[in-house]
């Protein structure tokens, strides 16, 4: 645990805004090192590690996480130095108000996102609007313009937090515990008992459109891709089964797009090997990176996996690191087992 | 005075919880008090008579912050809460919280994801909302909390901008950090009041049935000034006419909000004398908000009132944000209206 609660510490403390993962670089290199044999960056930001199994020919196995988190984006500089903002990714407006934030300028700036004070608001309670919230800087207008441009990156405060011992709460658990995951993953596979060569992208722009990841999964034509990505937690509101328990295991994710007889054939195996997972069901598309890898080049057999996640795009997603831990050792029981491709 | 103020901002205290922030405060200030007379009262209150020459003047700020009160614990572990004082809900979703014993959570709303389109668009209301202490179920959580625990927000000092400050609970440390400071002033011989002064650390002034009503019918005061933080809304979106004080300005002296008249003749010397010595000052140019000075005026013989205060912005959440600037000058003003006999 003390192994993943530094490698999660590491991705946490980088900026990957969706569309500025290029800032990550030496974060993931540093990551990356010693536990591949090679790392390649794209022009669009995604990472990809290879690590070649000491058979020949082993067939291709691309596991992804993306590296990109949601956040917002300075538009414009207002008196007083406040800054106005929209979001980057999807965001809800309840979360904002009084939330603390670190612009991305020449140099790192504090700030407060506004909260209007009730007595000045009238009716019905309602969300506030992204064009009225503000970011309070605590600078002048002439001070904030020297240190701030309009385009420039916003991220939530990261404040990382244990609670109860074994849940971690920060702002960029979606899709970092995963990524945590398959790097922990990656460092484990021993290249002896490996069956596969091993693709691992840490992709870019999952947020804002899923991107990132579909042309790499061209270049590469892998012969099985296993996406992995955050799932909701259950929690009292989402009594769905489309939830799945925090503290119980990664997930394999049932889907239209996922490919039935893989995804059945790891549940088999892990059985088998008395691993615990979780099931959950997507019916039609999973909102994930799956939907596009699986249409890329000549179509690719994918496979969707979830670590559970509270609170999703939110300063406090929350996340157990037993299911970060269950993830990991899935994906090396995988990469040491090319049967489940029959 | 940063660093008490940091100190105190950052310890436990809801309204009805406030025993560590006054043995905080105890321990601060019990080297100056030595002879003097104080008094814990039966609602909590901390009251230290420094005496001096002069009619009976009460300073008063409140140690209570506004906070949460655990309701129900639900089978899957989460905590259902209410709160404890005035708290936007818009405010909560995703904020971290910290209970008295140091379990720590976040509170939780359902993510956009899963919201039906009624749902969007919605503020959030409080029975969508809980905490989460990271139990996986009512036994795990019963081992960390109870039903009538209390949490508060989890929120570092936090200095930022050109002199602005940010924590929970300034509202009213920062009152209670100016008051410790006066009294260590008097024990060093710095200020010699021209009142038979009286301090006040008062409990609940966040729920309205406040300790304030106990100290002032216990010193029966003819003067008092409050310390206090007052919400403005100098931010932008806002438009100036509601804006009701600008933070930087300097210290807020009222002439009415919406739970006091204040005593026009004291009002006014107390800025004639912030005035006479450069003290930065204001008032409040949008009528809103209360605070202690409605009992205190009220109770007793009746007291001629004035409330001094710091502009904040974003109170009663996780950022309750104040200037320096203002802190200086609610102090400075304070300590030269005790200085003074009232012949300017």
């Amino acid at each position: 645990m003390e192994k993943l609660k530094q490698i999660l510490n590491s991705l946490m403390d980088c900026l990957s805004l969706s569309g500025h993962e290029l800032y990550g670089e030496s974060t993931i290199k540093a990551l990356a090192e010693g536990i591949c044999d090679e790392i390649k960056t794209d022009n669009m930001g995604t990472f990809l590690l290879i690590k070649k199994s000491a058979r020949e020919n082993a067939p291709k196995l691309l596991i992804d996480a993306h590296y990109d988190t949601v956040g917002l984006m300075v538009t414009g500089i207002k008196k007083g130095g406040f800054l106005s903002i929209t979001s980057v990714g999807g965001l809800d407006t309840n979360i904002l108000p009084s939330t603390e934030v670190t612009v991305y300028g020449k140099e790192k700036v504090y700030g407060i996102i506004t909260s209007t004070p009730p007595h000045l608001r009238s009716g019905e309670p309602k969300s506030p609007k992204m064009d009225g919230l503000y970011i309070d800087t605590g600078y002048s207008k002439e001070k904030i313009e020297e240190l701030v441009s309009i385009g420039d990156p916003v991220v939530f405060k990261n404040t990382v937090d244990y609670i109860n011992g074994d849940y971690v709460t920060s702002a960029y658990l979606d899709d970092k515990a995963c990524l945590c995951s398959a790097l922990d993953a990656l460092s484990k596979m021993d290249k002896d008992q490996m069956e596969f060569d091993i693709y691992l992208t840490a992709s870019a722009q999952e947020e804002t459109g899923k991107c990132g990841v579909a042309r790499v999964a061209f270049d590469i034509e892998p012969d099985l891709a296993v996406i992995t990505d955050v799932n909701f937690a259950k929690t009292e509101d989402d009594e769905s089964f489309e939830c799945i328990e925090a503290g119980k295991g990664a997930s394999i994710d049932i889907s239209a797009v996922t490919n039935r007889r893989i995804s059945k054939n790891i549940m088999k195996y892990l059985t088998s090997e008395g691993i615990e997972y979780q099931v959950c069901c997507e019916p039609g598309a999973t909102s994930t990176n799956a939907d596009f890898v699986s249409i890329s080049g000549q179509g690719v057999p994918t496979v969707l996996m979830s670590v559970p996640l509270k609170s999703m795009h939110t300063p406090s997603e929350t996340v157990n690191l037993r299911d970060i831990k269950s993830l990991s050792e899935i994906l090396v029981k995988i990469a040491y087992h090319k049967d489940i491709l029959n | 005075m940063k660093q008490l103020l940091k100190k105190l901002s950052l310890e436990f205290g809801p309204s009805g919880c406030e025993d560590r922030v006054r043995e905080a405060i105890k321990e601060e200030i019990k080297d100056y008090i030595v002879g003097k007379e104080a008094i814990e009262d039966g609602l909590g209150s901390y009251i230290v008579h420094m005496g001096g020459n002069g009619p009976r003047l009460m300073i008063s700020a409140h140690m209570d912050e506004v906070g949460f009160m655990v309701t129900g614990i639900l089978d899957n572990g989460l905590l259902k809460f209410g709160t404890v004082g005035g708290i936007d809900p818009v405010c909560l979703s995703s904020k971290r919280v910290i209970s008295e014993s140091g379990v720590k959570g976040n509170i939780i709303s359902k993510p956009i994801h899963l919201l039906s389109a009624s749902e969007r668009g919605q503020a959030p209301k409080m029975k969508n909302l809980s905490i989460d202490i990271g139990a996986n179920s009512k036994d795990e959580a019963q081992k960390l909390t109870f039903v009538g625990d209390y949490f508060t927000f989890d929120s570092d000092y936090c200095e930022y901008g050109e002199g602005f400050v940010k924590c929970k609970a300034l509202d009213d440390r920062l009152g209670c950090a100016i008051m410790c400071q006066l009294i260590k002033d008097i024990y060093n011989g710095e200020i010699e009041p021209k009142y038979d002064l009286y301090f006040a650390f008062t409990t609940r002034e966040e729920i309205g049935y406040s300790g304030a009503y106990g100290a002032s019918m216990r010193v029966r005061p003819e003067y008092a000034i409050i310390l206090e933080s007052k919400a403005v809304a100098d931010i932008a979106g806002v438009g100036e006419e509601s804006q009701v004080a600008t933070l930087g300005d300097g210290v807020i002296i009222s002439f009415a909000d919406r739970g006091t008249i204040y005593d026009h003749t004291f009002v006014k010397h107390i800025k004639a004398i912030a005035d006479k010595n450069g003290i930065k000052n204001q008032t409040n140019r949008y009528i809103s908000g209360g605070n202690d000075s409605m009992h205190i005026q009220k109770n007793a013989e009746g007291a001629r009132v004035s409330t001094l205060s710091c502009a904040s912005r974003y109170i009663h959440s996780q950022s309750d944000v104040i200037h320096m600037d203002d802190f200086e000058s609610a102090y400075k003003t304070v300590k030269e209206v005790i200085k003074n006999d009232g012949s300017n």
